[in-house]
């Protein structure tokens, strides 16, 4: 390849926007330094990008720089910041004085005494809170592991965005379907949560007949802690919907309320 | 008071290593509202994206000494930053739980969605409009989303190798769209 080519490969943006791999950016880097001509074409399209965002900005909230200069100038006034001034303590004279020591001496124990059992008492505490949130972490990190692994591990896995009906145009979710196994899962990105007297169905569409894949349970958007919803698995599939619907409905084979997200796969 | 209103970019960068507090704040006037406008191209909640530019600022003052000159502008290694705390904060629980009633991928235009933008897109994400469909599609999974060519290759079924080359050639495009 030579530098030309090399060039318009599309690396010089990789690496300015910082999706190269480490491999790759070594790599950059050291063409960089041999050729001239990578280096221009690396600046170039550095000064277009801060260009691009610069007429593109967008004021930040008025207090933020405050924020950020009370975080990083805690003392401020001095420029840099940062180092408190030493307080001078004058050492004053040692009162010469004949005290009961001993007496002194046995109440100080006593305090520290109580002062150490109440320290390892709360640093106990402490200990089994932390631990307690660790092991929740844990499982939760766990849980969302083996959500991801589900859509992560299959190569034969379809994706179909469902984008929001006028109905609620700002609902948006992600249902992935298996097509080798059938199986449905479904991402919720953004749903209203439901009044507590309906729930949400979602539908597969084939041949443009709605085919009932399961109810949404309203517990997830009270707990949410589950990152992917499992559906009911369907055979063949064009497109996905999810309708707002009253509990306990008679026939729940066909959508009767609002649909609200729906999109092709 | 008198006061040097600019600087270049070697003099701030050097002021700003010597912990220069006015420099920085000539950092913050010039650069905050074009690094914002890349937070918001990611974290579309206006509050998220102002704690989000809280701290990527935070961060350019303490990692301002690991800033080499020799890898690329100043502007690039902010805008950097700014990218991977924003991709950071939508890829949280934190966040996507903070979104029940805003949608997380509102702007985004993945697989299957449709090609007409459904809200204005600024920026780069405007630049990204004038690539072809599936090129977009790779490129804004890949800068807006995060995702490695590893998982794109994997959610939208296409070989590794064709994700890596057809990202290379929307970015190559990229650029003759966007020459200084």
């Amino acid at each position: 390849m030579n530098v030309q080519e090399f060039i318009s490969s599309g690396i010089v943006e990789s690496y300015v926007l910082g999706l190269t791999s480490e491999e790759e950016r070594r790599e950059f880097e050291s063409m960089c330094n041999q050729y001239p001509e990578v280096f221009a074409a690396r600046n170039a399209f550095e000064i277009g990008l801060e260009n691009q965002a610069m007429q593109n900005a967008i004021a930040p909230a008025a207090d933020v720089k405050n924020k950020i200069f009370n975080t990083i100038f805690p003392s401020r006034g001095g420029v840099g910041g940062g180092s408190s001034s030493a307080k001078v303590v004058s050492i004053g004279e040692a009162p010469v004085k004949k005290i009961n020591w001993f007496k002194y001496a046995a109440a100080a124990s006593v305090i520290l005494l109580a002062g150490s059992l109440y320290f390892n008492f709360s640093l106990s505490e402490e200990n089994k809170k932390l631990s307690g949130d660790y092991d929740n972490t844990v499982a939760e990190l766990n849980s969302i592991k083996k959500d991801v692994q589900v859509i992560t591990d299959k190569s034969e896995i379809k994706m179909a965005s469902l984008k929001g009906t006028p109905v609620s145009p700002q609902s948006y979710t992600t249902v992935y379907w298996d097509s080798t196994s059938h199986d449905v899962y479904l991402l919720i990105n953004n749903l209203p949560k439901p009044p507590s007297d309906k729930q949400y169905q979602l539908w597969a569409f084939l041949d443009g007949k709605p085919i009932d894949i399961g109810f949404i349970s309203n517990d997830y958007f009270i707990k949410q802690n589950s990152l992917l919803v499992k559906a009911k698995s369907v055979q063949k599939v064009q497109a996905f919907a999810i309708s707002l619907e009253k509990i306990g409905r008679e026939d729940t084979s066909v959508p009767a309320g609002e649909v609200y997200v729906y999109g092709g796969l | 008071m008198n006061l040097k209103t600019t600087y270049s970019e070697q003099e701030l960068v050097a002021l700003l290593q010597e912990r220069n507090e006015k420099a920085f704040g000539y950092l913050y006037d010039n650069y905050s509202g074009a690094i914002f406008g890349i937070i918001n191209s990611i974290v579309t909640d206006k509050d998220i994206a102002n704690d989000v530019l809280q701290n990527v600022f935070i961060n350019i003052w303490r990692k301002i000494d690991s800033y080499d000159a020799s890898k690329g502008r100043l502007f690039t290694w902010m805008l950097n930053i700014a990218r991977n705390a924003s991709i950071d904060e939508i890829r949280s629980k934190g966040f996507r739980q903070s979104q029940k009633n805003q949608s997380l991928n509102d702007n985004v235009d993945v697989a299957g969605a449709s090609t007409e933008a459904v809200i204005e897109d600024v920026g780069l994400k405007k630049v990204l409009t004038n690539l072809k469909s599936e090129w977009r599609v790779l490129v804004d999974m890949s800068y807006f989303q995060g995702f490695t060519h590893e998982e794109i290759s994997k959610i939208l079924d296409i070989p590794l190798g064709t994700v890596k080359t057809r990202i290379r050639s929307a970015l190559s495009q990229l650029r003759t769209m966007i020459q200084p």
